[in-house]
């Protein structure tokens, strides 16, 4: 290859624009395609269920709220994480978030395996005024949480939806959403959604660790 | 990896590093025609900038085949080739794992000897309540506060007095934390609002708190519904938990209107139990330290257990 090709490129710079974005993808392809592909192939272990209609309500306000911002759902697999918060988390658990909220913004802390941490009553009165527990938490309060009812027909919609995603929802959970949501507000719901996050869904055993330098001490 | 995404993967590694090798390779070999001032020819504002061509340096030309080498090495041996798992094996569970049993090690030692000791005593040992510390404040300061001095508002109990709803020995404290309690006062609004406002004022009474004595005798017959849980003087009973009345210690407020509340309206109270969130080892050291809260102010604290 003589010179002069390399000269086209030099000269040209819509050219060499595309010849760059083509050799900076090759990383990202590399990276993100097997990943892509193996997203659809990961399914739920057992004890993941589909959210109920009250936390599928309660994670669509997590979302609305923006608690993303400042909390993640992702212990990573590191030895002061896991201590803190428990089992590393699995893409597994995440298969029925749509979008999922692994995060990695931490200005409180990962919320992956808070359910059952503290009490429905604490996290209501967090909820309502962080300080009412914690003097000197700078998370934002939520009050209205507590005057907002859910609007059941709309919960159901969602849960119709997700079906057509491949949730297994069965007519029988979308017909129950109507009792279970009666007279709930998104205050319920949150708290609802919280508390189930990380129950019953830790990965049964850690994952196999091939045989080499990793895997005994 | 399915084969074909682990050969996709490949040649794109191969791509990539063919393309950069044969740069490495060319760019020094490239004959670029250059005028007889040694430029290029190449001019930027009206010819006061010119391209100079010049050898690439030997530092650069050093660097980038380091560079190379680290690549191609890291490839070798960490996973990144396709489905090559790197011939050290490295995975990021197992390195945890290590790390974890590397922790562990350490930990056994200092646990070991947590073991030998009985709470109370355990009380005492600056790396429990050290570790004690730390595992306070992560679990349980949410609700008991930083300094374990409680919080009315989620019915916690203050744990630097020594006045227990279920009893304050090592064993008490320790059950406690494990299986978690569910205190639970009825709601008694069926009495009628008045006779809920008699019995408020009874209840101030048994603490001689400033009260409405005409109010608070005629609550006093009701009390013999209260009396099931509360004893008879209103003592409280710690094989219920159900809060000692004669004491100037309110779980839930000892206002009027917190105690009509209380009353009418019942109170439940949820100490989560945490034998499925910390170890056994962890849960003496921390009963442990909710004991040493609770003894700071005994003279006797120094020498271990000897008031109680």
């Amino acid at each position: 290859m003589a010179y002069k090709h390399f000269e086209v490129i030099e000269k040209h710079a819509g050219l060499l624009g595309v010849l760059i974005a083509i050799m900076v993808s090759i990383g990202g392809l590399a990276e993100i395609t097997p990943l892509f592909v193996q997203a659809h192939s990961v399914k739920a272990p057992p004890g993941v269920k589909p959210y109920d209609a009250l936390r599928l309500a309660g994670r669509d306000v997590y979302v609305r709220e923006g608690c993303y911002l400042c909390h993640s759902q992702m212990i990573r697999a590191l030895r002061a994480e896991t201590q803190r918060y428990g089992h590393f988390s699995t893409a597994e658990e995440s298969v029925y978030d749509r979008p999922f909220q692994w995060g990695s913004k931490r200005t409180g802390p990962d919320l992956a395996r808070v359910g059952g941490k503290y009490s429905d009553h604490w996290q209501r009165l967090h909820l309502e005024d962080p300080r009412q527990v914690e003097p000197e938490s700078n998370m934002p309060a939520y009050p209205w949480l507590n005057d907002n009812k859910l609007d059941i027909a709309d919960v159901q919609a969602r849960m119709r939806t997700l079906r057509r995603l491949g949730d297994p929802y069965s007519d029988d959970d979308i017909a129950q959403a109507n009792e279970s949501l009666a007279g709930k507000t998104e205050m319920d719901a949150l708290i609802a959604y919280l508390q189930g996050l990380g129950i019953k869904n830790e990965p049964v055993a850690t994952v196999p660790v091939p045989v080499g330098h990793g895997d005994k001490p | 990896m399915t084969t074909g995404l682990s050969l996709w993967v490949m040649f794109l590694v191969v791509l990539n590093l063919g393309i950069t090798f044969f740069l490495f390779l060319w760019a020094p070999r490239a004959k670029i025609p250059t005028l007889p001032d040694q430029t290029s020819g190449h001019v930027w504002a009206h010819g006061t900038v010119r391209e100079g061509v010049r050898n690439l340096p030997l530092w650069w030309l050093l660097f980038s085949g380091a560079m190379f080498l680290a690549g191609f090495t890291y490839l070798v041996l960490y996973p990144g080739f396709g489905s090559h798992k790197g011939i050290l094996g490295w995975t990021s569970h197992g390195e945890l794992a290590r790390d974890e049993a590397i922790n562990n090690a350490k930990m056994d030692e200092l646990l070991e000897r947590f073991r030998q000791y009985p709470i109370e005593q355990l009380a005492n040992d600056p790396a429990a309540l050290q570790m004690g510390g730390r595992l306070f404040v992560d679990n349980c300061a949410a609700c008991h506060g930083r300094g374990g001095y409680g919080n009315v508002k989620v019915g916690a109990p203050n744990l630097i007095d020594d006045d227990w709803l279920y009893g304050g020995t090592g064993a008490d404290i320790l059950a406690s934390i494990h299986d978690g309690r569910s205190g639970l006062m009825p709601p008694w609004a069926s009495l009628g609002e008045d006779n809920v406002k008699n019995l408020a004022q009874y209840v101030l009474s048994l603490s001689d708190s400033p009260h409405d004595a005409a109010k608070a005798a005629a609550g006093k017959p009701l009390f013999t519904t209260c009396a099931a849980c509360h004893g008879a003087e209103g003592k409280g009973n710690p094989a219920l938990g159900a809060p000692n009345l004669t004491d100037h210690v309110w779980l839930h407020g000892g206002k009027l209107e917190d105690i009509e509340h209380s009353i009418g309206g019942g109170r439940q109270g949820a100490m989560p139990p945490w034998n499925k969130r910390l170890t056994n080892d962890q849960i003496r050291v921390l009963a442990a330290y909710v004991y040493h809260l609770s003894h700071q102010g005994d003279a006797a604290a120094g020498q271990g257990h000897a008031k109680r």
